[in-house]
């Protein structure tokens, strides 16, 4: 075999939020497009496009309603997603 | 998979590449620079420089915020960390940062409590369920992640939660992009520029770089099409000889960016007089420090740091990489000594760092582009 071998990262070293291969998600300048399914003041109940729950910090886009598309970083949204663009 | 498969539509890309490579005129060659590490990390992934013609080059910037903090502040931080009593946070990837004398992660495994956390918010909990200890937030990132520690010190204030504070890392995109165009070892013909950092800040900060610079910048999306088409707008702006701010990320970007996250910014921070970069050195006023208005909540103030300027060690060449003077792989030590399980420089550590990047998804096609040479 030559060449260095794959990376094995340990993910609990590693960080449970943070895989090697699928992208910084909350250092980055990565968003995540997440489903309102709570509105709430200040945080909202949203879900990811793989189902995944969680709080978000709605402070910057509110008012939100159930349904709306958001993009979330850090746990905060930071911008509506236009669905018609 | 709604606003995933759309953008990732192989005979879209194909024909976008087909354009890209009438667009190139013969005998020129065009470099490129992606400011983002999120678009690094696209390229590689999604082997977009593949489909490019060969004039057409990416250059890799320094817009990853792992990679771009200097040692001496993980330093800072590793002493903190070590204090008896106190807790302390941070996100996953700054865990594995080499400062002078080890990681996040080695202090961890000596014994301090540092715990990573997804989002600023979750360190303010751990502060509210835990009020005899003193909770410390390790925060970087630039203007995408900075409003989320706004709006934590914003709660924490409210809340009088006296036991959290934030050693203050957030970097701004506009200083290092004016610093690199007056780099004399670089000449860049245009710039991808970053897509979430221009959901806060807008489009309008970039406007300079046509003005004064004559390149052409397009704010533009993370998928394979995203940044094919923006590869495309540059070359037809070259092509047509006009050089302008556009969006290609119109659906989450807009122009102005989002007033409500820079009202926040303004209340919470300040612009430093100046900041050390790795790999660029001290750029005046390019990054931000807490306001008098939040200076109870500022660990700088509150604890006491070494502060200690530390070289890169010699052999790293993370700050050549950042500048796009060179390539990853042509660092001495990329994939032998410095690797993602071992990293010797902070582009290897973060998955956004262009050595990680291409250390994961570039380096078997250059062994098979070597092995057919």
């Amino acid at each position: 075999m030559t060449g260095p071998r794959l990376p094995m990262v340990d993910p609990q070293s590693y960080g449970a939020v943070c895989a090697v291969i699928d992208g910084c998600l909350t250092c980055g300048d990565v968003a995540v497009p997440v489903t309102v399914i709570e509105a709430g003041d200040p945080d909202a109940i949203c879900q990811d496009d793989h189902g995944q729950r969680g709080t978000v910090g709605i402070e910057l886009v509110a008012p939100v309603e159930a349904g709306q598309r958001l993009l979330i970083h850090g746990g905060v949204a930071i911008a509506r997603l236009d669905v018609s663009a | 998979m709604r606003f995933v498969d759309e953008f990732r539509n192989a005979d879209l890309a194909r024909g976008l590449a087909a354009q890209i490579a009438a667009l190139a005129e013969p005998g020129r060659h065009y470099k490129i620079m992606e400011v983002c590490g999120g678009h690094t990390h696209t390229i590689y992934k999604h082997g977009i420089e593949d489909h490019l013609p060969d004039t057409v080059e990416l250059v890799h910037g320094p817009g990853c915020p792992v990679c771009v903090i200097p040692m001496g502040r993980v330093d800072d931080g590793i002493a903190v960390a070590k204090r008896p009593g106190v807790i302390f946070t941070c996100f996953g990837d700054m865990m594995r940062v080499p400062g002078g004398d080890g990681s996040l992660l080695d202090a961890k495994a000596q014994g301090a409590d540092v715990r990573f956390v997804y989002s600023p918010l979750d360190a303010l909990k751990i502060a509210r369920n835990n009020p005899d200890r003193e909770v410390v937030f390790f925060a970087i990132g630039f203007e995408t992640t900075a409003p989320s520690t706004a709006l934590t010190l914003m709660r924490a204030k409210a809340e009088r939660i006296k036991n959290f504070s934030v050693i203050c890392n957030h970097v701004t995109i506009v200083p290092p992009l004016r610093a690199l165009l007056e780099s004399p070892d670089l000449r860049l013909d245009g710039f991808i520029g970053p897509g979430h950092v221009s959901t806060v800040v807008g489009c309008r900060p970039y406007e300079f770089i046509p003005k004064d610079h004559g390149q052409p910048v397009v704010t533009a999306g993370f998928e394979p099409l995203d940044l094919l088409q923006s590869i495309f707008m540059i070359m037809k702006q070259l092509a047509e000889g006009r050089s302008e701010v556009e969006n290609q990320y119109s659906r989450v970007v807009p122009w102005e960016g989002n007033l409500k996250a820079l009202e926040v910014l303004a209340e919470v921070f300040e612009l430093r007089p100046y900041f050390e970069w790795r790999g660029l050195g001290f750029i005046s006023q390019s990054a931000l420090r807490l306001s008098d208005a939040y200076a109870d909540w500022d660990a700088e103030l509150r604890f006491e740091m070494p502060g200690v300027r530390v070289a890169d060690p010699k052999a790293c060449q993370c700050g050549e990489v950042l500048k796009g003077v060179i390539k990853p792989w042509e660092c001495k030590v990329f994939g032998t000594a410095c690797t993602p399980e071992t990293p010797i420089g902070t582009c290897m550590v973060s998955s956004e760092g262009a050595c990680a990047a291409y250390y994961n998804f570039g380096r078997f096609a250059r062994s098979k582009e070597r092995a057919g040479a």
